[in-house]
């Protein structure tokens, strides 16, 4: 049976209950992990280890989840802040030899795809990080502006301005893969 | 990625009266390309190494557990005992007593009166 994140979240405040935990870690740990590995410039290896410490960070404050806002979005939060606040510490290390080995395993996967899936990466990659992780937040995942804004930590009015510039920026890059789609 | 190309060799700045022509249709489209174009995460261990770091959950909670499981079966019980016909299993369980004593008391009389005829056809031999 699949109960919803607030009756999982109360079993798990109120009767210690660590199963129905792990049933938010195998929902979410997917989504996160993936956004985690864009927010890492690609090294697998590190969005794990981020998002496995952002779920026990959020397990071990999960009593004071007041429920304002949806465990996703809390979750995301906690994520972003670990993963920039690692940036901060650590600029830039980033493992290139764990970005190269995961490259070369995604080029495998990456010739059996469609070129608008490749043209669609090519295209985010045209976009500055803020925007990325703007666009990847409202319309992949589909946190509203003021979800974004709340995980991202900026102001409401920068992720709209974000997401507008980069939508404008690629329905250009776009145009053809989407006329092709439109006309058939 | 030629199509890329060519449409990147064609981008200029973005004016505001473009920025803020917004097309439904192309975020819809754009979402489901973005979702359609990612990958299903294979847990691969990422649970198993996220509960096991856990800390254990704190005696407060388990022993409001308890109580909660201590609770349930004793509200069960209660709901039990309320539906229970004890009235009838009593009567019953009478009936079946009396009739046993009567089974009990013929087998008895039945013994001594073949023990009687016993000795009788004994004697008599």
């Amino acid at each position: 049976m699949d109960l919803n994140d607030e009756e999982l979240i109360r079993r798990i405040v109120k009767d210690g209950d660590q199963r129905a935990y792990g049933q938010l870690v195998r929902r979410y740990q997917s989504q996160l992990r993936f956004s985690l590995r864009q927010l890492c410039d690609g090294d697998q290896a590190l969005a794990d280890d981020m998002a496995q410490e952002a779920f026990i960070k959020a397990y071990k404050a999960l009593p004071a989840f007041r429920g304002d806002a949806r465990f996703s979005t809390w979750l995301y939060r906690i994520a972003y802040n670990l993963v920039m606040s690692h940036k901060r510490k650590n600029t830039p290390e980033v493992n290139q030899e764990a970005v190269d080995r995961a490259q070369a395993e995604e080029s495998v996967e990456e010739a059996q795809q469609l070129g608008m899936a490749r043209d669609l990466n090519s295209a985010m990659g045209e976009l500055s990080d803020a925007q990325r992780q703007a666009v990847h937040l409202c319309m992949q995942r589909g946190f509203s502006h003021e979800e974004a804004a709340s995980i991202m930590k900026l102001p409401l009015g920068t992720v709209k301005s974000h997401v507008n510039r980069a939508r404008a920026k690629l329905q250009t890059l776009l145009q053809a893969w989407r006329e092709e789609v439109v006309s058939g | 990625m030629d199509r890329l190309n060519q449409q990147n060799s064609r981008f200029e700045p973005l004016s505001d009266s473009a920025l803020r022509a917004k097309d439904p249709d192309f975020d819809a489209w754009l979402s489901q390309q973005l979702q359609f174009d990612e990958p299903y995460l294979d847990d691969g261990g990422f649970c198993e190494r996220v509960m096991a770091q856990l800390p254990p959950p704190s005696r407060r909670s388990e022993r409001r557990a308890t109580r909660a499981q201590y609770g349930a079966v004793v509200a069960a019980s209660a709901i039990v005992a309320w539906q229970f016909p004890f009235d009838q299993v009593l009567t019953e369980a009478v009936q079946q007593t009396i009739s046993l004593y009567s089974l009990v008391g013929l087998g008895v009389l039945a013994s001594l009166v073949a023990m009687t005829g016993g000795i009788v056809a004994a004697r008599r031999g």
